[in-house]
């Protein structure tokens, strides 16, 4: 299977199995409810969440953090997990991964975060 | 997944989860040396019985028993590796032997402690190398230099003022970049960083970078972004804008050349302290897997901790000194109640929202 982080960059959606009552915007709202603390903000308007996939049963999410020393990356990683799972169909599978590769690059923000902090 | 994905210079094989619970019995032991080196410090001043160690000692359990503890224990739950934690074990148990009459072994302990520590902190280069993980090693490395100067009978303290500033300033730095800085900012802490690493040998010129430590945080920090916003982000920004003041006044001080107690105090208790009260409610869910939820009543042992530390610097070491430890008590108490009392059902309705 090829990279999330590549398939999200080539816009390739997946959601092949129909019987499976989630989406990937449904991922994406429960990851808008987790905030990297120091910062106030959602790691998806951060642009920490590098890929999401979808598959029967499952969801598999790759995420990075701007400090690879970062304490609180397990917690958010967590944080991530749990949101997912408290929308997704009962049983349902989820894994949350951590990456450091790409590294992280601040053009990955969200409009309103690039805005918030000074980026345009 | 594409292998580019995957972590690099991941040893599967040395990978062991350490789960919280037993962080816990590591954090303890640090405890221990911050409730006798505070006490040791104190009995500087007063007459309180205790032993002899804890006041002769302050210094080393106050910073590498105690800061070393809680640093190099986050650290390896970052890393999550079993050998990182053998870093926070020897600090611990470092400050133990100290308190028991064994300064020799203790010191060598913390040494080692110190370390493990920078080994950890070549394992965070791997992972990603940066200006930022660069600065973190050069935090490791003084705090290493420091504790074998300490073995060796000389003066430690430049050497971890050198180390947290680097560690504090290289997590504040890898922050920052979720602001629009040009690039002579980044370069500028680079050239901090360069003399943060030469300078403890000559204190006086380490205070004037101290000086400018202070001025590039107070200026380039995410803190001045998110003072503005509310609850947590914006205590922690509290937290850290007030802690620039009493670094750059820190180095005032050692530039100066004058009021060791004022300038050292500065530094460890209104920079170093000041931090910690604003990240224990960020870190310490992720070491110990509790929940430790945000409320206002955290702004009152940071107020007392800088009020006492202004009466410390500006009106009576004695007095301040006795505020700093009641600052200090009440924020552990305060954590201890936010946490023990927490109902898991707030998070899931705040979820919900």
């Amino acid at each position: 299977m090829d990279g999330l982080y590549h398939s999200l960059r080539a816009g390739v959606f997946f959601d092949p199995h129909q019987g499976f009552p989630m989406s990937e915007d449904d991922v994406r709202q429960a990851l808008k409810t987790v905030e990297d603390p120091e910062a106030g903000m959602s790691v998806l308007d951060l642009g920490l969440v590098y890929g999401i996939a979808l598959e029967p049963g499952k969801v598999r999410v790759e995420m990075t953090m701007t400090s690879p020393a970062c304490p609180a990356s397990d917690y958010i990683v967590d944080e991530a997990a749990a949101a997912i799972r408290a929308v997704a169909p009962a049983g349902t599978d989820v894994e949350v991964r951590l990456v450091w590769e790409p590294p992280w690059t601040p053009e990955r923000m969200s409009a309103e975060a690039q805005q918030r902090f000074g980026w345009t | 997944m594409d292998a580019g994905a995957h972590e690099r210079g991941g040893a599967a094989a040395l990978r062991l989860d350490v789960s919280p619970r037993l962080r816990l019995p590591l954090l303890v032991l640090g405890f221990v040396s911050l409730v006798f080196g505070v006490a040791g410090g104190l009995a500087r001043f007063s007459s309180l019985s205790i032993p002899g160690t804890a006041v002769a000692l302050h210094g080393p359990l106050m910073v590498s028993a105690f800061f070393g503890t809680v640093i190099s224990l986050e650290r390896a739950a970052a890393l999550d590796r079993l050998w990182a934690y053998a870093a926070p074990l020897c600090a611990g148990l470092g400050g133990i032997l100290l308190l028991l009459g064994f300064p020799v072994t203790g010191f060598a302990l913390m040494a080692l402690a110190a370390a493990i520590f920078t080994l950890c902190n070549v394992l965070v280069i791997q992972r990603q190398a940066s200006l930022e993980t660069v600065t973190l090693l050069a935090g490791a490395l003084a705090w290493l230099a420091g504790n074998i100067v300490l073995f060796e009978g000389g003066a430690a303290v430049p050497w971890w003022v050198a180390f947290f500033a680097l560690t504090i300033g290289g997590e504040r730095l890898e922050l920052s970049r979720y602001l629009k800085r040009p690039p002579w900012v980044r370069r500028t802490f680079g050239l901090l960083v360069l003399l943060l690493v030469l300078l403890p040998v000559f204190p006086r010129a380490l205070g004037l970078v101290l000086i400018a430590l202070a001025a590039w945080l107070f200026a380039f920090d995410l803190a001045r972004v998110t003072i503005r916003q509310d609850r947590l982000p914006r205590y922690v920004a509290a937290c850290l804008l007030a802690g620039y003041f009493w670094l750059g006044l820190g180095g005032v001080l050692m530039a100066l050349s004058t009021g060791y107690d004022a300038a050292l105090h500065a530094i460890f208790v209104g920079f170093v302290f000041s931090m910690v009260f604003g990240h224990a409610p960020v870190i310490l869910p992720a070491v110990l897997g509790v929940r430790f939820p945000y409320h206002a009543v955290l702004y009152l042992p940071l107020l007392v901790l800088h009020l006492s530390l202004a009466i410390r610097v500006f009106v009576s070491a004695l007095l301040g000194a006795w505020g700093n430890a009641a600052a200090i008590a009440l924020f552990i108490v305060t954590a201890v109640v936010l946490v023990t009392t927490f109902d898991p059902r707030q998070g899931e309705r705040a979820r919900s929202r």
